[in-house]
């Protein structure tokens, strides 16, 4: 277009103006070969009829000032550059504008005022720079990147450069891998490649075991991609039709830890700084997008704040200028997009997942437990040596602090700040420790009872969460009954948890001090059975099913039904409720979670000569505990990554297990890799005994889809805020809710669900928690704060773990837990 | 210019190449809201409001800077349309004090007739305000960044039309302002006064620095002798703020009403322009013997110094060539010197006593009165200067039925005009009324033209110019026979600025140059009532050549008060008490 231009003069722009945060691909290049810049040029020059080129770089780049300075020299003393070149009759130069590094300059009009020295300000196309630029004459801006890749074109052709990458999107883009990503740096892939394939394959993926949560396109101006466009392939279309754009080539990982409304308002923060101030929807529509991000950010949305920053950015996006103005939104519109979920929940529960919107929480830990345990408080009251009152402190938000001091997945470990500096606290074996000293100690734990307030809870299921409501209910006044169908309370904690790394006289003292709050328990009592649903709705005020995922799933392939096949639920059922249980010769264990590696260990115990665990991804994707899966290598237990079983052979009894080796294909939507098998890759292991164990799910024989609405996967369908069924007054939690989940959300359920029940029946929804506890003021001395990892827990011999169901880890002693505890940053605001 | 077919809203319309959408709508009666567009002068789409829907682009054009194309179809009213107007008026709102009743552009705002199209429920994007600004550091102007809205059209003008360049944006983003340099104020800056930022102002960011109360203490005081003098431009604008079309003559109410306001005296400002047309013209004929019958030559082009917006401008930008100027004061400065000694003798009355009030259609002339030289004795020329507006607010808030008010003459001996005053309002009207009397000083015949008129200096053209032949002169200045006398007229101070760089590099071919300093001269000066596009301007032009050719007297020096002034009390043109009290001198000033 610009060669067809008739004109005295023409402009051939470098726009070297890189401003995205964390992208430095023209820097690299104009460092490393500023003559391929040059080039590509000299030949745009020729091309279009221009005599003048000018490269617009930030003054932040010095080096590259520099090099391209001395290229340019250079250049021009080899008459590469000047009048007449090579004799051909063609002139060309080159000069640098340096430019004070605003953003918007970047913006090809903006660059060209700030070239012809005024405020860097963009005006609206039409006319386009290629008939109308540089001080009005046609001019072709283009890249750093762009420049650079067209002497190899012209040397290769075409063709060669159009074989590279995809139908619409040819050739290959520099990326910048910045954010939480293994190996950060500068990346040159064909267009088309998958998101999953540059994190993972070539970025190495996320570091510290942490889950990949978005990858940011296109800085400021982009989108986000998350799990489910692990499979996209980045290219110009895909990637608008995603929300995101490619832009300079700038792409950032985040990972879980990354709260989505907080990345949105840091977005927002920089492009109104960088606004140019030109024009009314950039100028002060993104102040006041940026004002309603910071207000959810602080825990001051508002109902309808979400909506407002739809039609502001879809306003601003229509409206704007220039393509800073029309893009600025973009992060906020696509995040709201993805994380409408994360927006709602910093608005309506004043909540934010990723520990991130420190004004939201008291600490990070607190913050990530689902029952709002405040850690630091407890952490700095054993540290101060008072851990009756740690304990007291622990109870006040969770009822179960020796359970969960052993079995708990300790999310609030994984957000703790010391682990920046070299180990996160051991804050579950510190609650342990604080349960185990009160439990064990003959001062009577501090408990009362509470005035009635004549109104009555039935609770369906004396697991975890059917306790922890009954508990608070009680405390509250209620009458609360529990129907148990088993002949002890404690649901999965009781049967579902071996012996060794739950011991049975722990959990009973647990729930016998729960109990005395006033709780009564019908065991081996059925509901459908002894006393029907409707007898239950009809005799109490409120109830709330708990009665979790009690039925092993089955793997679904041929021979599951032969002898020697047992089920992981129902294996470790067994063996706690002391059923004879034999086991011999070879096991193989299948499955990657807890309940298969609880399997495996119990097997071994029993006397197994050896144990495989055979599972169909890899070992960093095994969602079991990953101190659970190192004791059980340890203790000789044998992994099978990458391997699915097909079929169980032998004649009547199970005698070979026959499998498939399996490689990581297309990411899920979870962003784990979809195993596929390898072809002909069939083996087979002779075994004697095979434990399946992949999930569970909920059997609810008195509750019929008529009554109340299920999910697809058999589970109740609750408010997320009340817990409540979409029958009046039935409330549900824990795993018939969720789903297979763990203890601590259980737990969590059955707090929310006495809260919600209270306020059903008349409450204010307000938990009595007991007397508050004063808590230490612990102000760790940060300047002399050494790094020190965990101070050490007494664990079982090695050779006693391998033959007895003793417990392994066994605790702190008192000098350790102390010493522990003082490890503690205390980032809390009390 | 070829035309291009399109459609907006449904109609095929035809519109010539080049022109904008809005433009095209326009003369189609469709009117796109807008804000910041301001015809002829400030096209920069910086506000959005007039966005519009143009099938095929990615997203919606602002249609004041998109020029219409073979084909194009265009919708000004979709749902997204409205939509997006009213995010962009609310957000605009937003950063506004909205405390309308206590502004004094209450009714008279661009951005409430936009509310008023636009129709908005509440405002939902409250938040912090980006400035609150007040600069009241200049004697002429007051800024009060609080209201501004960033539309521009102050920069532009300043810029792309006065050259002057002292309001620009600064910062970026939210932070972005309008105004002098962070580290100036406007009082402190190389700002001229001249008001054509007021002028444009949408809201009430820009306006002049008040003077209303100092002029009610004045009158409601006993012991003050409160004198007022009114220009040339005020009566034929003074009317739109009443009513009455632009380019109403509305001199005797005027009159009236400022009599009804409380002033002992009205005079005339014409009266002192007649007096600076014998005064200048005398000087101008001083340089040109000079030039033409001494070994050293005098300063020429001689340019006119009526203007004080152009005075500081030339002061700052021109400070090596200030004996261009004439010395003569303005009108109505030579007015108030008089006032306080002519006529303070004649009504035996202290001049400490009297209060002269200037009304003039010109920022600038509050600036003009502080000037250390606009004294005599230690008293000042003039006390206070209100503008157009400013007058009419007054009398409003008299309680003044102005529209019904009857007609009523100036008061003697000071009140007395040719029509050689009157056309001082305009453009080219101070070198017609010199050139009137001058030829006539030169070869004893009046000026041989129609009506009296200098026809090349007539118009809102930037530059203008006319070339006058002497021939047959009298004996006195016989030495101009045969000489062809080249004037210059230029309004507006980017006009100013083309004709001063001749003068800075020697190639200036003019004798004599007369220099406004708004566009259009006074009739558009900083101080008129709003709104002032071009065809405002003619309209009061023509009103101004109305009153020039209604009267009997044409020419300055038939003025037979002014004559008796130099009998009874001056003695004669460019003489000693002259010299004192009508003449100034100029000061240089730094140019940034």
């Amino acid at each position: 277009m610009a060669a067809k231009e008739v004109n005295d003069q023409k402009y051939i722009i470098c726009n070297a103006d890189e401003g995205d945060p964390g992208a430095f691909m023209d820097r690299s290049l104009l460092e490393g070969d500023a003559h391929a810049v040059i080039e590509g040029m000299i030949i745009g020059g020729y091309a279009i009829g221009a005599t003048k080129g000018v490269v617009y770089i930030r003054a932040e780049y010095p080096i590259a000032i520099e090099r391209l300075t001395i290229a340019l020299k250079a250049a021009q003393a080899a008459g590469i550059l000047g009048t007449n070149i090579f004799s051909s009759g063609f002139d060309f130069d080159i000069e640098i504008r340096i430019g004070a590094g605003a953003f918007v300059c970047g913006e090809e009009t903006a660059l060209m005022a700030s070239v012809e020295g005024r405020r860097g300000e963009p005006t609206q196309k039409p006319p386009f720079p290629v008939q109308c630029g540089l001080y009005g004459k046609p001019t072709v801006i283009n890249n750093v990147e762009t420049f650079g890749s067209i002497a190899p074109i012209l040397l290769k052709g075409a063709d060669w450069f159009a074989s590279i990458g995809t139908e619409k999107s040819k050739g290959t883009k520099v990326f910048a891998l910045a954010g939480d990503i293994r190996m950060k740096g500068l990346i040159e892939v064909p267009m088309g490649i998958s998101l999953g394939k540059i994190l993972f394959d070539i970025g190495g993926g996320i570091p510290k075991h942490k889950n990949f949560k978005v990858a940011q396109t296109g800085g400021p101006s982009g989108g986000c991609l998350t799990a489910e466009h692990l499979n996209t392939p980045i290219d110009y279309d895909s990637l608008i039709k995603h929300g995101a754009i490619m832009g300079s080539g700038g792409l950032i990982a985040a990972d879980e830890d990354t709260c989505m409304v907080d990345m949105a308002r840091f977005f927002m923060d920089f492009v109104q700084e960088e606004s140019c101030g030109k024009c009314t929807p950039c100028r002060l529509g993104t102040k006041r997008m940026l004002e309603i991000l910071e207000r959810i950010t602080v825990g001051q949305g508002e109902p309808g704040d979400v909506e407002k920053l739809i039609e502001l950015g879809t306003s601003i996006k229509e409206s704007a200028i220039c393509g800073l103005g029309q893009t600025a939104a973009n992060p906020v519109l696509s995040t709201i997009k993805y994380f409408r979920h994360e927006y709602d929940e910093h608005i309506h529960k004043k909540y934010c997942r990723s520990g991130v919107c420190s004004e939201l929480f008291i600490s990070p830990c607190q913050n990530a437990c689902p029952a709002g345990v405040n850690v630091p408080g407890y952490i700095a009251l054993i540290a101060a040596g008072r851990v009756k009152d740690a304990y007291n402190l622990i109870r006040q938000d969770n009822p179960f602090p020796s359970i969960c001091g052993r079995v708990c997945t300790h999310p609030c470990e994984s957000k703790c700040r010391r682990a920046s500096l070299d180990e996160s606290i051991a804050i579950a074996d510190l609650k342990r420790y604080a349960a185990d000293y009160v439990l064990n100690s003959d001062e009577p734990y501090m408990n009362m009872m509470f005035q009635k307030n004549g109104k009555s809870v039935g609770i369906i299921g004396a697991g975890p969460s059917g306790l922890t409501c009954g508990y608070y209910l009680s405390r509250l006044g209620y009458s609360v009954d529990i129907y148990e169908e088993k002949s002890v309370a404690g649901g999965i904690l009781a049967y579902g948890i071996p012996e060794y790394r739950q011991p049975k006289d722990v959990l009973k003292k647990e729930i016998d001090s729960i109990i005395q709050s006033g709780i009564n328990i019908f065991y081996n009592t059925k509901v459908g059975e002894q006393i029907t649903f409707a007898e239950l709705k009809a005799k109490y005020g409120a109830i709330y099913i708990a009665t979790g995922t009690q039925l092993s799933r089955k793997i679904g392939i041929e021979g599951e039904e032969k002898e020697g096949i047992y089920h992981g639920l129902d294996f470790l059922k067994d063996i706690n409720l002391n059923k004879k249980v034999t086991v011999k010769g070879v096991v193989a264990v299948i499955g990657g979670g807890n309940t298969a590696l609880d399997a495996a260990r119990s097997a071994l115990r029993l006397g197994a000569e050896k144990v495989h665990i055979l599972y169909r991804r890899t070992r960093e994707e095994m969602p079991a505990d990953r101190r659970e899966v190192q004791d059980a290598l340890d203790e000789g237990i044998v992994l099978h990554e990458l391997v699915a079983p097909v079929r169980f052979l032998g004649n009547g009894a199970v005698r070979q297990i026959e499998c498939l080796k399996m490689d990581p294909g297309e990411f899920g939507k979870d962003g784990r890799r979809i195993p596929v098998q390898q072809p002909n890759s069939h083996f087979t292991l002779n075994i004697d005994m095979a434990i399946p164990a992949v999930s569970q799910y909920s059997d609810l024989p008195f509750v019929t889809r008529q009554d109340v609405e299920l999910t697809d996967w058999g589970t109740f369908v609750v408010d997320d805020t009340t817990q409540m069924t979409t029958q009046q007054g039935v409330f549900a939690g824990g795993d018939v809710a969720r789903g297979s989940d763990v203890v601590i959300t259980a737990i969590a359920d059955g707090k929310v669900a006495a809260k919600s029940i209270d306020k059903y029946l008349g409450g204010k929804g307000v938990l009595n928690t007991g007397e508050p506890i004063e808590i230490p003021h612990l102000r760790p001395d940060e300047a002399n704060t050494i790094e020190h990892e965990r101070f050490p827990m007494r664990y079982l011999d090695d050779d006693k773990r391998r033959t007895s169901f003793e417990e392994v880890a066994q605790g702190f002693h008192k000098l350790n837990a102390i010493a522990e505890a003082m490890r503690c940053l205390q980032c809390s605001k009390h | 210019m070829s035309l291009v077919t399109l459609s907006i809203n449904d109609k095929t319309i035809q519109a010539e190449e080049g022109t904008t959408i809005f433009e095209a709508a326009k003369h189609n009666n469709i009117l796109i809201p807008h804000f910041c567009y301001l015809e002829n002068v400030h096209q920069m789409g910086s506000c959005r409001i007039c966005v519009v829907e143009v099938e095929g682009a990615r997203n919606l054009m602002a249609s004041c800077v998109t020029e219409v194309r073979e084909g194009m179809v265009v919708h000004t009213n979709t749902s997204k349309v409205r939509k997006v107007r009213k995010v962009l008026y609310e957000l605009i709102l937003s950063d506004h004090p909205k405390n309308c009743l206590g502004c004094h552009r209450n009714q008279n705002c661009e951005l409430q007739d936009l509310g008023e199209q636009i129709q908005i429920d509440g405002f939902r994007f409250e938040g912090v305000k980006s400035k609150d600004v007040v600069d009241s550091s200049s004697a002429s102007i007051v800024r009060d960044s609080s209201k501004c809205i960033l539309c521009r059209r102050c920069v532009t003008v300043c810029n792309e039309i006065q050259g002057v360049g002292v309001m620009n944006a600064h910062h970026r983003g939210f932070a972005t302002y309008i105004g002098p340099s962070e580290v100036e104020s406007l009082g402190h800056s190389i700002c001229t006064n001249c008001g054509q930022c007021i002028v444009v102002c949408p809201v009430g960011a820009l306006k002049e620095k008040d003077s209303t109360q100092i002029v009610w203490d004045a009158l409601l005081d006993k012991s003050k002798t409160v004198i007022v003098q009114t220009a040339p431009a005020v009566r034929v604008a003074l009317g739109e703020k009443f009513g009455f079309e632009a380019g109403t003559l509305v001199t005797g109410k005027m009159a009236t009403s400022l009599r009804e306001l409380g002033f002992n005296y009205i005079f005339d400002t014409n009266f002192a322009a007649d007096l600076t047309i014998l005064e200048e013209g005398t000087e101008f004929l001083k340089r040109v013997t000079e030039t033409f019958t001494t070994p050293e030559p005098a300063v020429l082009p001689m340019i006119t110094s009526c203007s004080p917006g152009w005075i500081k401008y030339v002061e700052h930008q021109y400070s090596d060539h200030l004996g261009h100027l004439s010395s003569c004061k303005s009108p109505h400065m030579m007015l108030g010197a008089l006032i306080k000694t002519y006529f303070a003798e004649k009504i035996n009355i202290d001049p400490k006593d009297i209060f002269v009030v200037s009304v003039m259609p010109c920022t600038a002339k509050k600036f003009e009165i502080t000037r250390p030289e606009m004294e005599s004795n230690g008293i000042r020329d003039v006390d206070a200067v209100l503008t157009t507006r400013e007058l009419a607010r007054m009398i409003k808030d008299a309680g003044i039925d102005f529209a019904q008010l009857p007609d009523s003459e100036f008061d003697a001996p000071l009140g007395l005009s040719s029509g050689a005053a009157d056309i001082f309002g305009t453009t080219g009207g101070v070198m017609e009324a010199a050139i009137r009397t001058v030829y006539e000083l030169v070869t004893g015949r009046e000026l041989p033209m129609e009506a009296l008129h200098v026809q090349p200096l007539v118009g809102l053209k930037q530059v203008k110019t006319a070339d006058l032949k002497i021939e047959n002169p009298v004996e006195a200045y016989s030495f101009l026979d045969g000489v062809t006398v080249k004037v210059a007229v230029t309004s507006g101070l980017k006009g100013a600025s083309k004709l001063m760089e001749e003068i800075r590099l020697g190639t200036s071919p003019y004798h004599f140059i007369e220099v406004m300093g708004c566009p259009g001269g006074c009739i558009s000066g900083g101080g008129q009532p709003r709104p002032v596009d071009d065809s405002v301007r003619l309209k009061r032009m023509q009103a101004i050549y109305r009153e020039d050719e209604g009267k009997q007297l044409r020419k300055s020096h038939q003025n037979k008060d002014v004559m008796a002034l130099y009998t009874d009390f001056l003695g004669h043109p460019l003489g000693h008490l002259s010299h004192e009290l009508l003449h100034t001198t100029y000061v240089k000033r730094e140019k940034n």
